[in-house]
């Protein structure tokens, strides 16, 4: 990865001293080796701290939202960031025009939780050579296989490649393989009524609603979330079953032809909660009845955001 | 005086106090440990490198609390009574005790004493468990705590081999172990030596002297919103943080409850007006409100940093955020100002 970020760097310099760009959304080195944080360069100095790695974690295109529209932002995109962007872009977030995206295929965000769980938490150290990882752990090298760390999200990748880029850093990848999209969704479909109620109960009482999932979502822009609308108030505001329950459940209903299953808001989730299996089940039924996937391009209205007066069904909903 | 409490008896132990007392442990959950109610088959998680990811502040400011219960027909009010079990929360790590007597000074004063806290303080034992071998995201020493500190606890263990060498230091901890076997002299001056080599272990994480003056001199600079840009505005930090004490009261009116949930100073909504203003409308005023409140206002109120270096919200921060990184850049966001001044 150090030439990918030697080659990034050069990019970015050459957007900034051009400028094509005002500001670049990217990753940067934090003192801690597992968690490069997103970072914002607007000047060439500050780009010696850049940092590209399996570690980066985060779905950049979150960030987007925050700048006026006329910004001109240069934005390092994966696949599922790149698809982001664009579903942003589809929902008049940000002008096209005023958009860089700097695209890497992506190989799969590795999951920090299970590297620390085969080392431990203080890894002093981090480098990654192909399907090789290593992280120095008091003192020792430990050598681990990539494809053992990948985020879940990632193993599940159906579009790795960066759709509608404006450059490409790096050789496309092959497309992931739609059936192990699907092994997950058939996993849960294939319970019966009171396993899957079980199942969802178990995950989403554990929360403790700070909204982490929320946050770290590019999808998740609303000025007030339907949570914090307070008068009157549309769910119950605590952490009883019913709600974290409606929590969970809205949050997921509301991504439906949104979502590019990037996984960042179960990496941002404190308590280990799983919650893709609902929004890859939305988008597994998005693909299926309306033969449709978010971010394939910058222009096509998500199924249920579209409308039209030919519709051949009588009622909208 | 120090006892000795084996670790193979450490089950029964529980077993035998959870005839009289309701006991808290720190338990496997998932991939992390948090404290729940002992029972015969709890899976214990007390020599785990971390501590609970939730923090056992909630065993006495529970994340939602019923206040009281009303009934609209009858136009009558039910106080909820609070009947709090006799406690013991067993192996609750010194940052989190002290946190708690950080809280104390919120919850118990002379002017006001919440008595949903106070009755439980006082039914609560807490038997803390030492750290040997801090974590490197811990700060505690920074901060003028440490891996074995007393405040708070009615008894402290240190892990000895294949025992926990009990120390006493209230009442309380002394009628709980007083059947136990005492420690010999040798045990006792091990425990002196790992205590000591523990705290040597860690290192300052950053500057504390003066901190405060930095903090305030900085409150109007562009400091806030350089170390706020990539912050998400979640609530992690400071619902996981063992000394964020702030709630919202809300009427759940379906219910016909009163509640008292927790709140944070990083939504937006924390402090929303109903006017429509926000007086922290960005992330960069809500960031500088969470940390001048832990390094400023408390020594204000208290003169006590109000943060006991537990470290959770650094290992948990979803993008990175490092408080005491953030810290650090304040003193040098500081040297540049006047340089340039």
């Amino acid at each position: 990865m150090p030439e990918l970020t030697t080659e990034l760097r050069k990019n970015i310099e050459q957007l900034l001293t051009d400028q094509v760009v005002d500001v670049v959304i990217a990753f940067k080195k934090a003192d801690a080796p597992l968690r490069p944080q997103p970072a914002f360069f607007r000047n060439l100095e500050e780009l010696e701290d850049l940092e590209y790695n399996g570690l980066c974690q985060n779905n950049l295109a979150n960030y987007l939202t925050r700048y006026p529209h006329d910004t001109k932002i240069g934005i390092v995109v994966r696949g599922c960031e790149s698809r982001s962007v664009n579903a942003l872009i589809v929902e008049k977030q940000h002008p096209r025009e005023n958009l860089y995206m700097i695209g890497i295929p992506c190989q799969g965000i590795l999951d920090i939780r299970k590297i620390i769980k085969k080392t431990g938490e203080d890894v002093t150290g981090y480098s990654e050579d192909g399907d090789q990882v290593s992280v120095v752990y008091e003192g020792k090298e430990v050598n681990l296989q990539r494809s053992d760390l990948l985020h879940d999200s990632c193993l599940r990748c159906a579009h790795p490649n960066p759709v509608n880029a404006d450059v490409l850093l790096g050789e496309p990848l092959p497309d992931g393989d739609p059936t192990i999209v699907r092994l997950a969704i058939e996993e849960f479909e294939a319970l019966d009524r009171d396993e899957r109620y079980a199942w969802f109960q178990k995950e989403a009482e554990r929360c403790i609603r700070c909204y982490a999932c929320r946050e770290a979502c590019p999808m998740c822009y609303c000025t007030e979330c339907f949570v914090d609308h307070a008068t009157p108030r549309w769910t119950e505001s605590d952490i009883s079953q019913a709600g974290t329950q409606a929590w969970h459940i809205i949050r997921a209903f509301h991504q439906a032809g949104r979502c590019t299953s990037c996984g960042a808001c179960e990496r941002a989730c404190p308590m280990d909660i799983k919650m893709t299996y609902l929004t890859d089940k939305l988008n597994n039924d998005m693909l299926e009845v309306y033969q449709f996937e978010t971010g394939m391009d910058d222009n096509t209205q998500p199924p249920f955001a579209s409308f039209n007066l030919d519709d051949k069904n009588r009622f909208v909903i | 005086m120090m006892y000795i409490l084996e670790k193979k008896n450490v089950d029964q132990t529980l077993s035998e106090w959870s005839a009289k007392y309701e006991v808290y442990t720190p338990q496997k959950v998932e991939a992390y440990s948090q404290f729940l109610p002992f029972t015969e088959s709890s899976e214990l998680a007390l020599n785990e490198p971390l501590n609970t990811r939730y923090p056992p502040k909630s065993l006495f400011l529970p994340q939602s609390e019923v206040m009281l219960k009303y009934n609209k027909r009858l136009n009558k009010f039910d106080e909820i009574k609070i009947l709090p079990e006799k406690r013991i929360i067993f192996g609750i790590r010194p940052c989190d005790a002290s946190a708690i007597t950080l809280l104390d000074t919120v919850f118990d004063t002379d002017e006001y004493q919440d008595p949903y806290w106070t009755e439980r303080r006082e039914n609560t034992i807490l038997v803390g468990l030492g750290c040997s071998e801090p974590p490197s995201t811990c700060f505690c020493t920074t901060v003028g705590y440490g891996p074995f500190n007393q405040d708070g606890l009615d008894a402290l263990m240190t892990e000895l081999d294949d025992v926990y060498v009990v120390e006493i230091l209230s009442d309380k901890g002394q009628k709980l172990f007083s059947n136990f076997p005492a420690s010999s002299k040798d045990q006792e001056q091990s425990v002196l030596n790992i205590q000591l080599k523990a705290k040597d272990l860690m290192e300052p994480a950053f500057e504390t002297e003066n901190l405060k003056q930095t903090l305030d001199q900085l409150f109007e600079s562009d400091y806030w919103s350089e170390i706020a840009e990539s912050c998400l505005g979640c609530g992690i930090c400071t619902f996981l943080c063992p000394t964020c004490f702030c709630f919202d009261i809300v009427d759940e009116v379906q219910r016909n409850e009163r509640i008292r949930n927790w709140d944070t100073c990083m939504f937006r909504i924390y402090s929303q007006e109903a006017s429509g203003h926000n007086p922290r409308p960005t992330r960069a005023e809500r960031t500088r409100q969470r940390l001048m409140h832990k390094y400023s206002y408390w020594l204000d109120h208290i003169d006590k940093i109000g943060c006991t270096g537990c470290g959770r919200c650094v290992r948990h921060c979803p993008v990175g955020l490092d408080i005491r990184a953030m810290l650090r850049a304040a003193s040098n966001f500081e040297r540049e100002v006047v340089n340039v001044g």
